[in-house]
């Protein structure tokens, strides 16, 4: 799997700024308290959400605190990179202190965006980006919210922070006239939910340049002296959610500049196609404006172009031939830039000197296959958007000619930005195909507008389902085969295949009911024929960077992962299990068949039964069917010949959401309540031990009184110790039974899948 | 038979029946009455009876021209722009019965008219009228109708254009109207006249017009059929101009020749005091700080005021205040809490092009042809609060060329030489501008839908091409976006509207009244008090690149600006001449700013840092939980009316001032001033100079500091008659003197 960008040097960072971090880290512990029972709507999962400092600088070791959600039984803390390693921090004793991690950043860790984990009783934590730099960096640690208390940084230096709610941060720094200065701030490519403002302030406070739109201000300086950089959120939000890196550096006249490193949206899974090259061949030239300046190019072609100036039109012209294909591909919103591009082509014929110029076809964007959420009332489609501003089609030749293609950016009319660059790929047919999958949800409740991450850790016995989304490129129309492998110790993977002409698949991935505890990175890949070769493309995983309990309030923000983690906590159990009696049902077609499936119920639910769906391609129109949840067993009925089943073979499953009777950590009840106990008998031995002694006292001959009294105080502050630990074990009993006390948790419920074979109807 | 057939068939007998009426009728009257009209000559409907129609105010919008059904069901075209549908609806419509041409007098029409028969409308017409006799002559014709042959109106003009008219004096106006067959025509009785300000003039009967006690610039609309022609009289004082304040800029060339030639003498050059207080509440919004106004007033720079101007420009405070003024033009108001992210974005764009000082015509070109997401292109929030083309062309043309398009999306302007075509033809710059959901809803993005502008003409279906109020543009590709084409027009220097509009509104900023009243309602109609001058602001405009400091800066160093607000022997009375400064209260959110900067206290706003002025709230949500600001009349943000902003006085303002619980809650803010000065060491002297240098940016006199000083050191009695301890009887007095600098029209007003 593909990890993110580059880098280089990297010095040390002082012991004093690491302790430095520390400062911050006391006051956000307390932040972190007991886990959020709030929704009602999927079980508890493990989300690492804020590191502090957000990353550090390559070559040195970085002191980090960590807050979440659901991170019971935390342990190891993992990288998706090898040249991160966590190690907990330890108290003087060498007691691991919470939340608290030592990250060593390897000195030739390249720059960029890291995903990091953490492996909790629930399996794997959702991810949070640490980003790894070059420069030196600092943690803010107290505030600065006036011009007064602005913080001093140095150029060249990265400042890590969290945004104070209804507050602007001030940081102050030194420039002389004519220096070029560049202030970049990371906020949503690191997962924050700032929407940042950044200002540069003459030292009076005075705002001198403001940007709204990304947190990049390069300016060079007007005179010398001190500058103040306030940072805000657009509407003045804040709170640990809203971090943010900003780094100050000089840049010198001319040269580009390389913000700093960030994920990329779920949507970019389709770019670049396989096999093109870093670098486009060729580039516009300007003016291209209009017909007099039309630029001539030759197909095929793959050249780089800005939507510069503003209403900018880029016009190519070409020639071609009658019958010939090709296929047009434009990349810039997929940049992550905020475009739209739109491309025209023409037929350009002359009769004498008058020219004649026809529409032939127009590509704008190519829009999701599947419904994205509306983020309105209820749940009515996944959050991640794979459809793109970008163009992509087919331009058919029918005679031969000269052609224009006209380029423009339908965002493009007032905006003055050369960042806005364009590839524009034309060629012929070379199908393929992408893919880009998340956690599947539904409607679990009337109004269910959750918008969770949902990290690929799994209850013992539980089926998770993955929603695939293929991305068609060049006609390609076969069908895909779904695979997640390399998994750890108890998992296992079935891959429904996305069938011919479709754009969704499916894949379910199951915990046996005792897979011990274990994570590992699986290779998540999609499979077909094309042409007559065996091709193999990895599938990138989608996840919502924050969850969130309500999507109307606030739009969900996704993004892609580095690579696909997956695990098993090994202590919880799923609620409930379907398994399918036999993993293969043998049939002819036309037949009607019986699909049974064995129970196993592990909590109590709210409500008798649960209605079950069909997943599966050619499977879609199975009646939905209610199972008993008290009940050992259930039987679908699947009628081959209604759904006009061809010979061959097919997963079948199914998945419907039922209210369980979720506990929280009832192992801990067990083991309070077996402490309990042996305190109690430790209390009751003592007890007998200090009556005896105190009998021992009476009948002690009088020189030995002193000595057996001794004896029995010696007892007495025993058993008062014995006590304090029976009561305070009970008070763990109570915490422990509060906490496990049964909550109505609505979930989605995946049955493992049967293998279908359909055999063909034997002449006779 | 479908209902058009039908209605068609009815029409056509009760044709034929009137025809056979009309027979008898004619019969009748040759009859017994031969020599009933010495002239045969046959009576236009077009030309004659509209013209006495609308004399008569049968077809204005409140009666037959209503819309819908008109009145008890009687329905004539507004002010008669559409004669054929009015001579279907006289003659044809109810069975032909408004007129009877058997007996023209006892028409239902006349009969209702003349109030013979009960009339909702009153009476209209007096039966012995030569207009009376004319429409009888017409229904006795057949009650024929020239529509599409009479001949066409080719001018209309008043008699005459321009006068100097004394005080107390009168003019008598006379109307012509020219047609195209030659026949010129006085149509003084037939046309309606009107004064644009019934304090300086009146108009009695057929053109006269009488002058009042009010001198200044006055103009008297003329209207007949769909032509406005304007007469301008000069009503002068006729003061002795002996001597003028100096000539800063060209703006005094101006408006000194205006006020020699009314004869107002102005009143003097304000002092330094009054000049930095007036200019930094005009420019920032605010007061002027205690060592603002310390040092400017100990300052012997010859330049001071100028530099003063420059450093308020430079300010954010100048951003903060005119995006204010901006925002709720640009109607960023929030509906829903989900607004919030797009009013603070737009706000903080308009803002920033304050800042930056983007050239006006950027600022409107960025604003008209947002394409792209709100939080990528903040002026995109502007498409998702006026949804409609109608609603954008009519904003857009009220708000940056001054024109009024409302009226004619139904039918001719009645003011205005806008047609229904005209209102199309902009509509459909607006009809390219295409829509996708984002994941926010009710927030579209905005892009360039490729295709051939053109809006739907209400009435006659047609496709109308864009062009702007008059203007024939080049045609328009599919793939250009006609919004650019409009902000080309906009900005190009022979534009009539766009700059004029601009200068004006920032005028009335900066005078309190527009050379145009209101701002935004320039029309031939109704001419600027000061014609040159306006003219020449325009060109400083044109030729400054569209730059807004630039006006301000021209403005406010003019000596016109900066005349004093006291009137002189003469010019008490002037209120459109600014031959004196025009004090005006203090907007709502500056007083409110002005209050927390006095008492050193300061308002909390709803998810906005502490200390945030009221002068930069990003829209109207605050009004509801800041009833200061509601009570003083910041606008809601509903229309692009300046208008919408309540600057007059009530006896809430006043009851709040004095009593309200917020008010007193500053008086005594923990930390604010009060309790400062009680504690502070200094003199009470100097604490005195000090209040007063925040309140009126000047000193004390020393009978306002004798007596502040007396107030201070008698300490209050409490409930039982003894004074309170010193503590806290001195933060009380402050308290009390602080309010009652508070309640002084000097701080409450900007003079």
């Amino acid at each position: 799997m593909a990890k993110f960008p580059l880098s280089t040097a990297r010095p040390v960072a002082s012991a004093r700024r690491v302790a430095a971090r520390l400062g911050l880290a006391v006051a956000l512990v307390a932040i972190q308290t007991a886990p959020l029972w709030a929704q009602s709507v999927c079980l508890p999962a493990p989300r690492l959400l804020t590191t502090t400092p957000m990353g550090g600088q390559a070559g040195t070791q970085v002191e980090i605190v960590i807050t979440g959600e659901h991170l019971d039984g935390a342990a190891e803390l993992l990288f998706s990179d090898p040249h991160l390693k966590a190690t907990p921090k330890l108290d003087d004793s060498g007691k691991p202190v919470p939340n608290r991690y030592l990250i060593d950043i390897a000195a030739d860790c390249p720059v960029g965006v890291y995903e990091s984990r953490l492996m909790t009783r629930l399996g794997l934590s959702s991810s949070r980006v640490f980003s790894v730099g070059m420069l030196p960096e600092v943690t803010r640690q107290s505030p600065n919210n006036t011009l007064e208390t602005a913080m001093p940084l140095e150029v060249n230096s990265i400042c890590n922070a969290i945004q104070a709610p209804r507050s602007v941060d001030h940081y102050a720094f030194n420039a002389v006239k004519g220096q070029r200065i560049v202030v970049d701030v990371a906020t949503r490519t690191i997962d924050s939910k700032l929407d940042v403002v950044l200002v540069v302030a003459d030292a009076r406070g005075r705002d001198l340049f403001v940007d709204r739109r990304g947190g990049l201000l390069d300016f060079t300086v007007p005179e010398d002296g001190r500058y103040i950089i306030k940072v805000h959120d657009l509407t003045f939000k804040g709170g640990e959610t809203h971090f943010y890196r900003l780094s100050l550096r000089e840049f010198s006249a001319g040269s580009p500049v390389v913000r700093q490193p960030g994920t990329r949206r779920v949507n970019s899974f389709s770019w670049p196609p396989e096999g093109l090259p870093a670098l486009a061949a060729s580039a516009e030239v300007e003016p291209n404006d209009d017909v007099a300046a039309v630029q001539k190019i030759t197909l095929p072609c793959d050249l780089t172009g800005s939507f510069f100036p503003a209403a900018d039109v880029d016009l190519f012209q070409f020639d071609a031939k009658a019958g010939e294909e090709w296929w047009v591909e434009v990349a810039s919103e997929r940049f992550g830039l905020p475009t739209d591009p739109a491309v025209l082509i023409q037929q350009v014929t002359r009769t004498g000197d008058v020219e004649t110029v026809t529409d032939l076809v127009e590509f704008s964007d190519v829009p999701s296959p599947v419904k994205v959420s509306s983020n309105g009332y209820a749940y009515d489609g996944p959050f991640y958007d794979v459809g793109t501003a970008d163009p992509l089609g087919k331009l058919t030749i029918k005679a031969d000619g000269t052609y224009r293609l006209r380029l423009a950016d339908l965002f493009g009319g007032t905006r003055e930005d050369a960042r806005n660059v364009y590839r524009l790929v034309i060629r012929k047919a070379q199908p393929d195909f992408a893919l880009v999958a998340w956690p599947l949800h539904m409607e679990l409740r009337n109004g269910d507008r959750n918008a969770l991450s949902k990290p690929i850790s799994l209850r013992g016995g539980a089926t998770v389902a993955l929603e695939v989304i293929a991305f068609r490129r060049d006609g390609f129309d076969g069908e895909i085969n779904l695979a997640l492998e390399g998994l750890p110790e108890g998992m296992s993977a079935a891959g429904v295949k996305i069938p011919a002409g479709q754009s969704r698949g499916m894949v379910l991935v199951s915990a046996a009911e005792n897979a011990p505890r274990s994570f590992g990175t699986a290779t998540f890949v999609g499979r077909a024929t094309i042409g007559d070769a065996a091709v193999t493309r990895s599938c990138r995983l989608a996840s919502v960077a924050w969850p969130i309990p309500d999507s109307w309030g606030e739009i969900p923000y996704t993004r892609l992962t580095a690579d696909v983690p997956v695990s098993v906590g090994g202590i919880d159990r799923a609620p409930f299990t379907l398994t399918p009696k036999t993993p293969l049902i043998e049939a002819v077609a036309g037949q009607t068949i019986k699909v049974p499936f064995v129970h196993a119920r592990r909590t109590d639910f709210s409500g008798a039964t649960m209605n079950l769906r069909p997943i599966g391609p050619g499977f879609e129109r199975v009646a939905p069917f209610d199972v008993t949840l008290t009940a050992d067993g259930s039987e679908a009925t699947v009628d081959l010949a209604a759904l006009k089943t061809a010979p061959g073979d097919y997963l079948l499953a199914f998945y419907g959401s039922a209210v369980a009777k979720y506990r929280h950590q009832p192992e801990q009840v067990m083991a309070a309540e077996e402490a309990q106990k042996l305190a109690q008998a430790d209390l009751d031995k003592l007890t007998a031990e200090v009556a005896q002694a105190d009998a021992a006292v009476q009948s002690a001959a009088p020189a030995d009184k002193a000595a057996a009294m001794q004896a029995a105080a010696d007892l007495a502050t025993k058993r008062k110790a014995a006590e304090a630990a029976l009561a305070a074990l009970m008070t763990r009993l109570k915490q422990a039974t509060d906490a496990a006390q049964p909550r109505d948790i609505v979930d989605i419920i995946v049955s493992e899948p049967v293998q279908i074979r359909v055999k063909p109807v034997e002449s006779k | 038979m479908d209902i058009l057939t039908r209605q068609h068939q009815r029409q056509h007998s009760a044709k034929l029946a009137f025809a056979l009426a009309v027979g008898v009728a004619s019969l009748s009257l040759s009859t017994f009455s031969p020599s009933a009209r010495a002239d045969d000559r046959p009576i236009s409907f077009v030309n004659e009876v509209l013209p006495v129609l609308t004399k008569s105010g049968c077809n204005i919008g409140v009666c037959h021209a209503k819309a819908g059904n008109g009145q008890n069901g009687f329905q004539l075209s507004l002010l008669g722009y559409e004669p054929d549908e009015d001579i279907d609806h006289l003659t044809l419509e109810s069975r032909g019965r408004r007129l009877s041409p058997g007996s023209p007098e006892s028409s239902l029409l006349l009969l209702k008219a003349t109030g013979r028969v009960p009339h909702g409308g009153g009476k209209r017409l007096d039966p012995e009228s030569a207009d009376h006799a004319l429409l009888v002559e017409w229904i006795r014709q057949g009650a024929k109708s020239d529509v599409g042959t009479a001949p066409k109106l080719t001018a209309f003009e008043v008699q005459p254009s321009r006068g100097t008219v004394p005080l107390g004096g009168q003019q008598q106006l006379k109307a012509v109207a020219k047609y195209a067959d030659g026949l010129e025509r006085d149509v003084t009785s037939w046309a309606v006249f009107e004064s644009n300000d019934t304090a300086m003039a009146e108009v009695a009967g057929a053109g006269l017009v009488k002058t009042l006690d009010v001198s200044g610039k006055v103009s008297v609309m003329v209207r007949f059929q769909d032509r406005i022609t304007v007469f301008s009289a000069a009503v002068p004082l006729g003061a002795p101009v002996e001597s003028l304040p100096p000539v800063s800029n060209f703006i005094d060339d101006h408006l000194f020749a205006n006020l020699k030639q009314l004869g107002i003498p102005p009143s003097p050059v304000c002092d330094d005091a009054t000049f930095l207080r007036r200019v930094t509440l005009d420019i920032a919004g605010r007061l002027p700080t205690d060592a603002e106004a310390t040092a400017f007033i100990a300052s012997s720079e010859p330049d001071k005021r100028a530099k003063v101007v420059d450093e308020l420009l430079r300010s954010p405070d100048y951003a903060d205040f005119f995006a204010g003024k901006w925002s709720a033009l640009l109607k960023n108001r929030r509906d829903d809490a989900s607004d919030m992210l797009s009013n603070f974005a737009f706000h903080a764009w308009v803002r920033d092009s304050m800042l930056a000082n983007t050239p006006y015509d950027q600022f409107v070109r960025q604003l008209l042809a947002a394409t792209g997401t709100v939080i990528g292109n903040p002026p995109v929030a502007w498409y998702k609060r006026v949804k409609e083309p109608k609603e954008q062309l009519e904003d857009v043309a009220q708000l940056f060329l001054g024109v009024r398009m409302q009226c004619a999306q139904c039918h001719h302007h009645p003011f205005e030489r806008w047609s229904q075509e005209d209102y199309y033809a902009l509509s459909a710059f607006f009809s390219q501008v295409g829509r996708k959901p984002s994941g926010t809803r009710g927030e579209d993005l905005i892009f360039h839908k490729r295709g051939v502008a053109s809006a739907k003409h209400m009435k006659t279906g047609a496709a109308v091409l864009p062009g702007a109020l008059g203007d024939k543009l080049p045609a328009i590709a599919a793939d250009e976006d006609p919004r650019l084409k409009l902000a080309d027009w906009m900005r190009s220097p022979t534009n009539p509207f766009f700059a004029r509009s601009l200068v004006n509104r920032y005028w009335k900023h900066f005078f309190h009244r527009g050379l145009i009243e209101p701002e935004d309602d320039i029309r031939d109609s109704n001419p600027p008090t000061n014609p040159e001058l306006l003219a020449a602001l325009e060109r400083h405009f044109i030729e400054s690149g569209y730059n807004l400091k630039e006006l301000i800066r021209v403005i406010t160093t003019s000596t016109a600006y900066q005349l004093s607000s006291t009137p002189n022997n003469y010019n008490a009375g002037d209120r459109q001449n600014y031959s004196r400064y025009y004090p005006r209260r203090m907007q709502a959110e500056v007083l409110l700013d002005a209050i927390d900067a006095i008492s050193g206290s300061r308002t909390d706003f709803a998810n906005l840092p502490q200390g945030t002025r009221a002068v930069a709230l990003p829209d109207n949500s605050y009004n509801n939980s800041t009833a200061f600001l509601r009570v003083f009349g910041r606008p809601e943000g509903a229309s692009v009316c300046e208008c919408e902003r309540v600057q007059s006085s009530s006896l809430a303002q006043s009851l709040h001032l004095i009593n309200a619980a917020d008010i007193k809650g500053k008086l005594a803010f923990a930390g604010g001033r009060a309790e400062r000065l009680a504690k502070d060491t200094r003199p009470v002297e100097d604490r005195i100079r000090e209040l007063y240098l925040v309140a009126f940016s000047r000193l004390p006199r020393e009978d306002e500091l004798q007596t502040a000083v007396a107030f201070v050191n008698e300490l209050p009695l409490d409930a039982e008659g003894k004074p309170l301890d010193a503590a806290r009887g001195q933060a009380e007095n402050y308290q009390d003197l602080l309010w009652a600098l508070i309640n002084t029209k000097e701080f409450l007003f900007n003079h």
